[in-house]
């Protein structure tokens, strides 16, 4: 790892790089896993009473509005060259953790329909500018060769937490530990946001070295935004977050699964999980590191496959005793490892020019607006009265045809290769 | 379902097969409560409650690994209780063999049983001789499998066992992915019944690929004695790397982490080099 270059030199500025990346980017994921995902459910259903299927929609809607926010901001940002200002892009996310801190601080007040929709449509607006402007920090602050294992870190800890604390998924519980999360954090930001330090001028510099400023797969050439090479990617991660999230809406929905697992009352069990959280992370870190991507891409759909398969089976053939725990394992597995390339692979996938828009496009459609679309999907399911068992049966065929498409789409993609006479045989 | 069934399940299996029934018409009988009154090939009781009602017959053999089994009417063939509780009421009858392994019985003064054997498993632990006589001979054979093959093909040992010395990390993170995906995989397989013989064939060629990490890392482990003689010093090395998996096996928790770790290491090396027939090189990164 160049890390442990850094730290046998002494070299402390770089170091401090890597310490801001993961303590933004876990806290991050750590408010959009707790905060959005669950806590708005509890807010619409528990405290304001809306039916769920409307609490979906509106979830849905929050997707939708920060992909398009995402994008937008993405372009922007490059354009005006604002993705490769480090000093632009503290005073961005300054301003996006003070609008959700106070968003945050409010959220266990709402009380009525239309403020919740307002609510939302702010949140989105802040969420997706938050993604072009943290995603984009990796040029910034982590050289090429520990992006595996830095992101690895930040899916692990931030899953690890969130599998922990808070036990409860309600709206408040979120609230007091978002709001104390986010005050030292929209302190020391608005101190960067306006006061330049000799520290932040380095590493606001290091983008322009080429071990930070060109991604992975930028080598030799970059990937243009309008090639397979980039949308072949966002096409997987679709298929990815889409599987997830479409299996999981309905299993948390099961209080036979949900209480024997992520929401268990048996610390073990969780502790558990929080671990396994870590180790997947760990184990894609290195395979993403030293493996081509497809690889990985190969056992989230495996682990995917195989997960499903454990719940439709367990579904038929169990007789309502507590699942086995085989079963969340190889979900925290598969999540963990597809998480862990979320955060690298944009990033790689980019240059300095780029970095605002893939990143934008890369977590808004794959992450968000697979996230729209898979909720929807949901809903419908539940409204034509489909089981969970046949629901995750299509979740599981789902998988298998991403399994079987993803070395056909590469051989075919190596014959167009060939017949072009790009490559060598 | 109960997860604990599995491993019965794998036991009555083969079984069934050693047997020569018919696996295709084996039913395995998981959840819920069944009167059975017609059934040819072996039937196996899981975490279900299955009664032959009076008057009727089926043929056997039956497996009980869980759940409870009733008989009012009759069974022809054996009966094969490895768990969960037998019932047999009055006029009862079970024509065949009743074993009994493990779980609870309960029999009516009127039951009918032709024949009746229990199996008892010795607590005692087994004597230094039993005890350590199946791993002599394991050893035994890979050092001369070891021994003999890296005379034939050293490249091959050569490649396996550079990379699991050179990138411990790497083969370990696919060693374990692949042993935790692939057993969970196969255990499942087992149960869909058609296709337990690949489950078999699977977890053979697993234990296979594990057994040529160690000879992989035998030969790392003989290439330190410095000797022209290849085959004596893998076969040694091979000895060395059983007798310190044995060693630190004996420490509680860690030891086995250690033990399991070189084994995985192993496993991951052999697969990520093709079996030795490439070297692995990882994906070039900027320094």
């Amino acid at each position: 790892m160049k890390l442990f270059d850094f730290v046998r030199e002494r070299q402390w500025i770089p170091i401090t790089g890597y310490l801001i990346y993961v303590s933004a980017l876990t806290a991050g994921y750590y408010y959009n896993l707790t905060f959005v995902q669950l806590g708005l459910t509890d807010l619409g259903t528990r405290e304001i009473g809306m039916a769920p299927e409307d609490v979906s929609i509106v979830m849905a809607v929050l997707a939708l509005l920060t992909l398009v926010a995402a994008v937008g901001s993405g372009l922007v940002m490059d354009r005006r060259g604002w993705s490769t200002d480090l000093y632009v892009k503290f005073r961005l996310l300054f301003l996006i953790i003070l609008v959700q801190l106070l968003l945050t601080i409010v959220a266990p007040f709402i009380s009525t329909v239309e403020q919740f929709v307002l609510w939302v449509v702010v949140c989105s607006a802040t969420l997706g500018l938050g993604i072009p402007v943290t995603f984009s920090f990796m040029l910034d602050f982590i050289p090429v060769r520990d992006r595996g294992y830095v992101a690895a870190v930040v899916a692990g800890l931030s899953f690890f937490v969130a599998a922990l604390y808070p036990v409860e998924w309600r709206i408040d519980e979120f609230s007091l530990v978002m709001s104390a999360m986010m005050v030292p954090a929209v302190l020391i930001l608005a101190v960067l946001s306006v006061k330049r330090f000799a520290f932040i001028d380095v590493l606001a510099g290091q983008h322009e070295r080429s071990t930070f400023g060109v991604g992975r797969f930028c080598r030799p050439t970059s990937v243009r935004t309008l090639s397979v090479a980039f949308w072949g990617p966002v096409l997987l991660m679709f298929g990815v977050f889409f599987i997830d999230s479409l299996g999981f809406l309905r299993i948390i929905e099961e209080p036979l699964y949900i209480y024997t697992s992520w929401q268990s009352p048996d610390l073990s069990v969780r502790v558990f999980i929080a671990v396994l959280h870590v180790v997947g992370a760990l184990a894609a870190g290195v395979l993403y590191t030293y493996f081509d991507r497809n690889w990985v891409f190969f056992w989230v759909f495996g682990l995917f496959a195989f997960t499903h398969l454990l719940y439709v089976f367990d579904i038929r053939f169990g007789i309502g005793e507590t699942p086995a725990l085989i079963l969340p394992m190889f979900y925290v597995l598969a999540v963990s490892f597809y998480t862990t390339l979320n955060f690298a692979l944009w990033p790689d996938l980019s240059t300095t020019e780029t970095i605002g828009t893939h990143t934008a496009l890369g977590v808004g459609i794959a992450g968000w607006l697979a996230t729209f679309m898979s909720t929807a999907l949901a809903l419908y399911s539940e409204g034509i009265g489909l089981p969970l068992g046949g629901h995750l049966a299509y979740v599981n065929a789902l998988s298998l045809l991403f399994i079987v498409a993803l070395p056909v789409l590469l051989y075919v993609h190596r014959i167009f290769e060939l017949a072009r006479g790009e490559v060598s045989s | 379902m109960n997860l604990e069934l599995i491993p019965l399940l794998i036991i009555v299996l083969l079984m069934i097969s050693a047997g020569g029934v018919d696996v295709e018409t084996t039913e395995f009988v998981i959840e819920g409560d069944h009167e059975i009154t017609e059934h040819r090939g072996a039937l196996i009781v899981g975490d279900a409650t299955v009664t032959i009602p009076d008057d009727e017959t089926i043929s056997g053999p039956v497996y009980v690994i869980g759940g409870e089994f009733q008989i009012h009417g009759e069974v022809e063939g054996d009966v094969t209780q490895l768990s969960g509780s037998l019932v047999v009421e009055d006029g009862g009858t079970i024509d065949g063999e009743l074993q009994h392994i493990g779980g609870s019985e309960e029999f009516a003064d009127e039951a009918a049983i032709a024949e009746r054997s229990t199996v008892e498993f010795a607590p005692a632990e087994p004597g230094p001789i039993a005890a350590y006589t199946p791993v002599v001979l394991t050893t035994l054979f890979l050092s001369l499998v070891g021994a003999w093959f890296s005379r034939k093909r050293p490249a091959l040992l050569e490649n396996v066992g550079t990379t699991a010395r050179d990138h411990p990390v790497i083969s370990l993170t696919v060693g374990a992915l692949l042993s935790v995906t692939f057993l969970a995989v196969f255990v499942f397989m087992a149960f869909t019944l058609v296709l337990f013989p690949v489950s078999i064939l699977g977890l053979l060629i697993g234990l296979v690929t594990i057994a040529y990490g160690i000879v992989a890392l035998g030969y790392l482990a003989g290439k330190r004695l410095d000797t022209p003689r290849v085959g004596l010093a893998t076969g040694l090395g091979v000895v060395g790397i059983m007798v310190l998996l044995q060693v630190v096996g004996a420490i509680p928790i860690l030891g086995d982490l250690i033990a399991g770790g070189l084994l995985l290491i192993g496993l991951g090396a052999v697969v990520v080099t093709y079996f030795g027939l490439q070297e692995f090189e990882p994906v070039s990164l900027p320094e």
